[in-house]
């Protein structure tokens, strides 16, 4: 076992009366991908809004990297190594695919604004080198038919994985997935099971991923932690956690008609909020 | 004490004027989302209209008052049907600029059809000199008019707002134009309605300031209706109450600090100068919008991602 | 971002792309060049009147700077903020003041009113990062009726009528170089704007616009990059102040009146928001537009119909802004991007055309 790149420990989050997050612990060691699943309003966009900053915790601990990260500023953590998408796009929507993944970069560039007061010299050096880079990760995921169209005038689906690509573009070491499969066609979902896999394989990226789609989380998933109302209901091998009669029970209520976990995955891509 | 007693009641009586304004810039802003500049010019061709009536036909001041408030009423409903209407569905800041225009353009008709009023024209009441005494205080019978028509407006606007059908559909336009829309409210007649009530506020405003002052052009709000805005920003923007409060917080101040630094200088700074005075209201109002960003009634609006 | 550097095709063929760039650089320096003509053209055209009608467009220069401030805090980095015509105002009057009062160079009282401006664009910006929307543009509104009383007050405490620029250099009295001096410096104001909204910084700017959270996912100091828009905004709107009383020879407070401060709003709403073109259109039609209509004959006859022309003016000018909004709510840089797009088309297909035939022979 590699080491933990990220701990939560006792991690809860209330809103008001709301429990959202009960006592959540979860380790996510380096170099694999943790999916964490589990049915509508469990509390998981919460637990990754806390790593990302926009949601203070009412209690708990987050190491990173050897970090307290509860004691960063939210902008800061990109520049520490965490990348993120989001359930509800949150793409720079104005801007081309092209120059969404230029201004991910933002905090992996130097340029200050008297750089930029020039069309040459090293700041525009470094945005050519960036730009350049861009494209590459375009290309990488499939992506570069995309690069020059305006990024909110594209379908769901392809925002979606826009996002994705936004978040990988600078090789963060943790990326925070939330839902990237949802609303996505599933021949798509194929290649971005196989691309999140590359991605750990050969840059060696650790992903924390948020999904309902249970045929992407068995075909890249190297341990699952399941959320029910806040709290932790199982943990470990997809295969195992995905059969588990208390877990199919949390997601299809206690009729437990439909035995096929992948049925959620078939749920409207929420995009409420 | 009597006169700090009459220079507060003067400010609230000047800051009824402006929380009236401020009202009628709420009650447009909350249901069309238009932030908008032509309210002044809205209050003034209609006050110009009375005038008119008072001075061409010599209609008594009651009959000038009840033809006034039927124009701005029709004014109103006119402008949303016209103006309102091709602008509904553009970006803020469009429509925020498109009143700019509207309020060019109502000045240039009301001075090609009454000339008269680009100067100030004298403005009759019969309220004009009379003056009642409650205590040691002396108070104009125009200002104790004032108060009485600003509570009245705000509470008939609150019953109709809380009690009524239509005004409850009207609030629930105001919070959520689609779901109101979805649950049968006639959104289109709504719009209407504001346009008209406001545009009858507007007038009052107009009316009573120029009975106040006797004196009246077809500009005589613009500098009114900027403290007037601030007053509703003070007061929330979201709330009909706090527009109130805000419009006579503002008058209140203005009077008091007024009083205050009467005679007063620093050095060869003369500090009694309207523009220290303004420095500081404005500096207080910064204040608490720092420590209350949606204004003093405002709700704070939360975003998640 | 519509800006021809970030849009170029790097997808096409190098050649395409090189063709784009250079295109860019080649239109802008005909258009320069094509300014800088305009005093002799005028000199041909209008004869003694030159001087005077030169003086006229040489306002619309200043403006395309306010306008352009404008749209880099409003436009780009989305803060609605109707607070420029005070930094408008102080850049006149602070020139005024080391002209005339402290006998400083003129070049030196430019600079003192860009960096005062600077100083207070940033003080503006404290409060404005906790107030937001259209608490923020009212509060700004405030801003500039208090920054205009205490200018008025100032004016009376000096017991001054006006405050004349006594002392300015001789060559700015001139139309003809004073209008060369605005061209030179709106040119160079334009420059390098466009390279920072093209930088780091400007994709910085339009991230917060189109979305803060996402914007401080990726790292972006939202505090930062508000100051800076703030800062660099009252920079550029104190130096169009400056000059504006250069052109006037006098600071006056209404520079910092309501009126004015809706204007510089007017200006990017009407020209279109996050756009240098459309800074520079909104200029044109709110700066100049009023001085256009000014030169309508003053009556107009048909028949037993007189028409009183001057008293329409503002009404006229009201209605040109209005259906301006209703049929461009975007702006009117709609019309430029349809025509370059229209260009672009054309132009595609003449080269296609005429590497075909290559190919052929
Ligand atoms: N900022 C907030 N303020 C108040 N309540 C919130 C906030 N964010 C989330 N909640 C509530 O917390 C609970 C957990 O929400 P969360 O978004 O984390 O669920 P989720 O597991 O991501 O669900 P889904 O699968 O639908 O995305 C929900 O009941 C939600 O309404
Ligand atoms: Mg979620």
């Amino acid at each position: 076992m590699t080491d933990a790149l990220l701990t939560i420990t006792d991690l809860t989050v209330r809103f008001g009366g709301l429990v959202a997050v009960d006592r959540f612990d979860l380790t996510v060691p380096s170099g694999q991908i943790v999916a964490l699943v589990g049915p509508n309003g469990a509390g998981k966009t919460t637990v990754l809004n806390c790593i990302s900053g926009f949601v203070t915790p009412t209690n708990g601990a987050i190491q990173f990297a050897g970090r307290d990260l509860l004691r960063l500023p939210r902008n800061q953590r990109a520049r520490v190594g965490i990348g993120r998408t989001f359930q509800n796009l949150q793409l720079f929507a104005s801007m081309t695919v092209l120059d969404n993944l230029l201004t991910a970069q933002h905090s992996a560039l130097r340029a200050t604004i008297l750089g930029g007061l020039l069309p040459f010299g090293p700041a525009r050096a470094e945005d050519a080198r960036a730009r350049a880079h861009a494209l590459a990760t375009l290309d990488l995921l499939g992506l570069a038919h995309y690069a020059h169209q305006v990024a909110g005038t594209l379908p769901f689906g392809a925002q979606k994985l826009v996002g994705v690509a936004r978040a990988l573009v600078v090789r963060p070491q943790l990326v925070l997935l939330d839902e990237p499969a949802a609303g996505v066609m599933h021949a798509d979902v194929l290649d971005l099971a196989a691309s999140l896999r590359r991605w750990r394989d050969e840059v060696g990226t650790t992903l924390l991923l948020v999904e309902h789609n249970m045929s992407l989380v068995q075909a890249v998933a190297d341990s699952v932690t399941v959320l029910d109302y806040g709290r932790k209901l199982a943990e470990g091998l997809p295969q195992a956690v995905l059969s588990d009669p208390a877990v199919l029970e949390a997601y299809l209520g206690s009729d437990g008609a439909a035995s096929d976990a992948t049925v959620v995955a078939e749920e409207a891509p929420n995009v409420a909020n | 004490m009597v006169a700090f007693l009459q220079v507060a009641l003067a400010g609230v009586v000047t800051g009824s004027i402006y929380g009236l304004l401020a009202l009628g810039i709420v009650l447009i802003y909350r249901t069309t989302g238009v932030l908008n500049f032509a309210y002044g010019a809205i209050g003034a061709v209609c006050t110009g209209f009375m005038a008119i009536l008072m001075m061409g036909p010599r209609l008594p001041f009651g009959l000038a008052l009840l033809g006034a408030l039927i124009f701005s009423a029709l004014l109103g409903m006119g402008l949303e049907r016209s103006f309102a209407r091709p602008v509904l569905r553009a970006p803020v800041f469009t429509k925020a600029i498109a009143t700019l225009a509207l309020a060019l353009i109502l000045e240039t008709v009301a001075q090609q059809i009454w000339p008269q009023l680009s100067q100030a024209v004298h403005f009759s009441s019969p309220f004009a000199t009379a003056s009642v005494r409650v205590g040691g205080v002396y108070i104009a019978l125009i200002d104790v008019v004032i108060l009485l028509v600003t509570a009245g407006v705000m509470v008939a606007l609150q019953l109709f707002l809380t009690r009524t059908k239509l005004g409850i559909a009207m609030r629930a336009t105001a919070d959520n134009q689609d779901a109101a829309r979805l649950m049968g409210a006639p959104v289109g007649n709504i719009s209407l309605l504001t346009w008209g009530l406001s545009a009858v506020i507007a007038a009052l405003a107009g009316i009573l300031l120029a009975s106040r002052t006797g004196l009246m052009n077809l500009s005589f709000l613009d500098p009114v209706l900027i403290l007037a805005f601030i007053g509703a920003v003070l007061g929330g923007l979201e709330s009909l109450p706090g527009a109130l409060i805000g419009g006579i917080v503002i008058g209140l101040l203005d009077n008091l600090l007024a009083l205050i630094l009467a005679g007063h200088s620093l050095g060869p700074l003369d500090i009694s100068d309207p523009g220290i005075r303004q420095a500081l209201i404005f500096g207080g109002f910064v204040l608490v919008l720092l420590f209350r960003p949606q204004g003093l009634l405002g709700q704070a609006t939360l975003r998640r991602v | 971002m519509s800006d021809p550097a970030s849009a170029s095709p790097r997808s096409a063929p190098p050649s395409a792309w090189l063709r784009s760039r250079w295109a860019g650089w080649f239109i802008a320096g005909v258009g320069v060049v094509a300014l800088l003509l305009v005093p002799s053209t005028y000199d041909a055209l209008y004869g003694f009147q030159a001087g005077f009608q030169l003086h006229r467009i040489s306002l619309i220069g200043i403006y395309i700077i306010a306008a352009l401030a404008q749209n880099v805090l409003t436009g780009y980095a989305a803060q609605p903020s109707l607070g420029n015509a005070a930094f408008f105002g102080v850049g006149a009057y602070l020139l005024a003041w080391t002209n005339t009062d402290l006998h400083q160079p003129y070049w030196l009282g430019i600079v003192i009113a860009m960096v005062v401006c600077a100083l207070l664009g940033l003080i503006v910006g404290g409060p404005a990062l906790r107030i937001s929307g259209t608490y923020l543009a009212i509060a700004t509104l405030g801003l500039v009726l208090v920054t205009q009383s205490l200018l008025d007050l100032w004016d009376k405490t000096n017991g001054r009528q006006s405050y004349d620029l006594t002392q300015l250099p001789l060559s700015l009295g001139d139309d003809h170089t004073l209008y060369v001096f605005i061209v030179v410096i709106v040119v160079a104001v334009l420059f390098f704007v466009r390279n920072i909204l093209q930088s780091r910084v400007g994709r910085a700017w339009v991230a917060i616009r189109d979305n803060e959270a996402a914007a401080e996912a990726f790292g972006i100091n939202l505090t930062t990059y508000k100051l800076l828009a703030f800062v660099i905004s009252a920079l550029l709107t104190g130096l169009a102040g400056a000059l504006y009383a250069t052109w006037a020879t006098t600071a006056s407070s209404s520079s910092s009146s309501a009126d004015q401060t809706i204007a510089f709003l007017a200006m990017i709403v009407v020209g279109g928001l996050g756009s240098i073109v459309g800074s520079v259109i909104g200029a044109i039609f709110v700066g100049f537009l009023p001085l256009l209509l000014q030169q309508l004959p003053a009556i107009v006859s048909a028949g037993p119909i007189r028409i009183q022309v001057t008293t329409l003016q503002s009404g006229i000018f009201g209605l040109l802004l209005l259906l301006a909004l209703i049929f461009f709510p975007e702006g009117l840089r709609g019309i430029v991007d349809r025509a370059g797009l229209l260009m672009r088309r054309l132009l595609n297909r003449h080269i296609a055309t005429g590497a075909s035939e290559g190919v052929e022979r």
